[in-house]
């Protein structure tokens, strides 16, 4: 049977036109920049934003005699932003501006010794005050005998009991507890002859960006980047998929709905109509992610790091996109023509939705361990493969090239069968009215076909 | 000359419903054909499976020679039952996009498409969205789709269903033209006095099987009519009076007069002579034969047809309200 590709390219562009121009499609094409921006810039600093300082004693049972001194110099508000700038910076992932320390408000906590011999159980209830008063009780620390000093025999030291008041936050107990840990370090370290700022400084090591050598040259590579990047790949591929197969879904829906399609079958054959739409809609998702990763690398060279991305895995992830487009956009096409109104649709989306979500939710995993078993073994089983090739491209270890071509192979395959099997179904589907079909009916009109 | 269309013993089921049993038809160029029967008889299946939208169990389907209408869609013209367009789509843009698809240029199809809304009184829609237009407005649309490639076979389904009276006879007008220029047409209706007014060969088609295929001439020549209409002198006159006549079956009164009909095998013209020398007529006349009458008398001939004269009577009527009006 002859098919006429001037009428294949009419019904695209109409469609493509028709897509483009939509609210929805506009809507859609700027969330991913809009949730970017709120994930990115907006929440850490809604979360670093300065609240209200927490001010209190923290009392505290000192059964060696020794940690006291410590403790009281590691709880002073300098000697905690200095010492979470430390560890910002060594941090493989750095705080946004490097060199300043980041997070929430430092409280001003005042250490009350208690005698050494002090029973805790009694002494607890001092935590016990009125809203209130002031000052305010925040935490009864109880440092246990052998905390510094271990027990003959003993592998390891003791540590301490921490009692907290109803009132106390999970920001304040979290920078009390590290603030202990410090100073019960230190003490250790005193007690054993050793300088602990000198340990400190020993232990000190900053996480440089590394150099990626290679035959074209060096560049310097992130670690954090490297990390985001595979997730960010699969997240263009779920994205592009998504959006075009559902346009591709309501549009065959709403044409059947409204009657139209038997109008369109009157001009173009099925196999036509379902070429060009399919054409259409893929014209849409490879603007879409054309836009995203046009706006991907704007933002890199923003911040000089646009040589982090290879242009080679543009292209990966192009081709990859078309493969996966054309296998669940198929399906979502059949779907749309299978059924008469967009509410039957969700009967039979589920399936689809969940292996378009698992595929993409797999990227994470992949992008950390590239060349597992496992990760190798899923870039050969569709529909799975792309999701999880594209994610390895994207790694810090990329597979070699006849893994990427064996992966498109077997998608373009896979998607083939998958058209050829949409082509029967859509035939029988577009003009079947009734009763909303299941996946066995679809089936069974693939063989009518 | 090739035939415009032929169809041989093509067979079509919906699971275990049976659509078409068989039917064989030959529809030469430049011929205007009726495909009549009641809702549900087969008529837009066979349709259906004319335009390739639908394929035959078995049978063949030749469209100007072409094993297939998909080889020939750009010399068809096809206005559905089911029709739709793009509610967001300017009546322009619409038109002019089925032009394309049908393989005219856009100054073509944008041309023609001007021109027969002009004709069908919708000079004025061009810019207008699909979904703003009336139901009767968006009809003529789609009829003006349908016809947009200058179709050498023009194939309508139900042309006039839903349509008020005057949309009707600019309808009609414009198959007129359609069937001067030279196009072959084919349309279906239940409503048969659109069928006798519009066609010059009847197909009728009655549970997926062609009970009649026969020129118009033919079928009035052919079955002769039984039925004299009355309108007495005398608007007192006892028209009751006729049923004693020998000739006379049956006498129905009217606003006008009367209906006789008569016992089979009556010549007319006795009859008519008969009845005016028993009521002085202002007129008498005999009525034309009705395809109603034909469909019946064909369906109740027929063997392993189960339903009565008046159950397909009443089956016809009650879905040619629309023609009625018209």
């Amino acid at each position: 049977m002859s098919i006429n590709l001037q009428r294949i390219g009419l019904i695209a562009a109409r469609d493509y036109k028709a897509a483009i121009s939509s609210r929805a499609f506009l809507v859609g094409l700027l969330v991913l920049p809009v949730l970017l921006v709120v994930f990115a810039v907006l929440v850490p600093r809604i979360l670093n934003s300065p609240s209200p300082q927490v001010i209190g004693e923290v009392a505290l049972i000192d059964s060696t005699g020794k940690v006291a001194p410590e403790l009281q110099h590691a709880i002073v508000p300098e000697e905690i932003a200095r010492r979470r700038a430390v560890e910002s910076e060594q941090s493989p992932l750095k705080a946004v501006s490097p060199g300043t320390a980041s997070g929430p408000t430092i409280p001003r906590m005042t250490l009350v010794e208690a005698p050494s011999d002090t029973d805790a159980a009694t002494y607890k209830s001092w935590l016990i005050q009125p809203r209130d008063a002031t000052p305010r009780h925040l935490a009864l620390v109880v440092v246990q005998p052998d905390a510094v000093t271990r027990r003959p025999g003993a592998a390891a030291f003791g540590s301490y009991a921490l009692y907290a008041s109803s009132r106390l936050d999970q920001n304040t107990e979290s920078t009390l507890r590290n603030t202990v840990r410090a100073a019960l370090i230190a003490t250790r370290l005193r007690t054993d002859g050793l300088d602990p700022t000198a340990m400190a400084t020993v232990q000190q090591v900053f996480q440089p960006d590394s150099i990626v050598v290679g035959s074209a040259g060096d560049r310097s590579g992130s670690r954090g980047f490297a990390q985001v990047l595979p997730f960010a790949c699969g997240l263009l591929l779920f994205i592009g998929v998504m959006t075009g197969g559902q346009l591709l879904l309501s549009s065959t829906v709403e044409e059947k709905s409204n009657r139209v399609i038997e109008v369109l079958l009157a001009a173009v054959s099925p196999l036509e109509l379902m070429y060009g739409k399919l054409l259409g809609q893929l014209g849409l998702g490879i603007t879409m992610t054309v836009v995203y990763l046009v706006m991907s690398v704007f933002t890199l060279a923003q911040f000089s790091m646009s040589g982090l991305l290879d242009p080679i895995l543009i292209v990966y992830l192009l081709a990859f996109y078309v493969v996966t487009y054309l296998v669940f956009g198929s399906v979502m096409l059949t779907i749309g023509a299978a059924v008469n109104q967009p509410a039957e649709a969700q009967a039979l989306m589920p399936p689809v939705i969940i292996l378009l979500v698992g595929s993409y939710s797999l990227t994470g995993v992949i992008g950390q361990a590239p060349n597992s078993t496992f990760s190798v073994a899923m870039s050969f089983i569709p529909p799975v493969n792309t999701f999880a090739m594209i994610a390895r491209i994207a790694s810090s270890s990329p597979p070699p090239a006849w893994e990427v071509w064996t992966t498109l192979l077997i998608s373009l395959v896979t998607a083939m069968l998958v058209v050829w099997f949409a082509a029967k179904v859509f035939k029988v589907a577009l003009l079947m009215h009734g009763r909303p079909p299941s996946f066995g009916t679809l089936i069974k009109w693939a063989r009518m076909a | 000359m090739t035939a415009a269309l032929e169809i041989a013993g093509i067979r079509k089921a919906f699971g275990d419903k049976l659509a078409i049993e068989s039917l064989d038809l030959t529809i030469p160029q430049g011929a205007t054909y009726g495909l009549i029967g009641p809702s549900g008889a087969g008529k837009t299946t066979t349709i259906r499976m004319i335009m390739s939208i639908l394929f035959p169990d078995r049978g063949t389907i030749n469209v100007f020679g072409q094993g297939s209408a998909l080889m020939a869609k750009d010399r068809i013209g096809y206005l559905p039952e089911e029709r739709g367009s793009y509610r967001k789509m300017t009546v322009g843009a619409f038109l002019t996009y089925m032009g394309c698809l049908k393989g005219r240029t856009r100054a073509q199809a944008y041309g023609r498409a001007d021109r027969l809304l002009g004709r069908l009184g919708l000079a004025d829609v061009n810019a207008r969205k699909c979904e703003d237009l009336s139901k009767g407005m968006l009809q003529r649309v789609q009829f003006v789709a349908a016809i947009i490639n200058e179709p050498e076979l023009v194939i309508l389904d139900e042309p006039f269903s839903g349509l008020d009276p005057l949309s009707v006879r600019m309808l009609k007008e414009v198959i007129t033209e359609e069937q001067q220029r030279g196009a072959t047409i084919i349309f279906s209706t239940h409503v048969m006095a659109h069928a006798e007014e519009l066609c010059e060969q009847i197909v009728m088609i009655h549970q997926g099987r062609k009970v009649l295929d026969e020129p118009i001439a033919g079928l009035r020549r052919q079955y002769d009519t039984r039925r004299i209409l009355l309108e007495p002198l005398d608007p007192g006159a006892n028209l009751l009076a006729l049923q004693a006549l020998p000739c006379v079956e049956d006498v129905k009164l009217n606003d006008q007069g009367c209906e006789v009909s008569l016992h089979a095998g009556m010549d007319p013209g006795d009859a008519v002579r008969a009845i005016a020398g028993v009521v002085a007529p202002a007129r008498i006349e005999l009525a034309r034969i009705r395809l109603e009458d034909v469909f019946i008398r064909l369906v109740g001939e027929s063997n392993g047809v189960h339903e009565s004269p008046e159950a397909l009577r009443t089956h016809l009527q009650g879905l040619s309200n629309t023609g009625a009006a018209a």
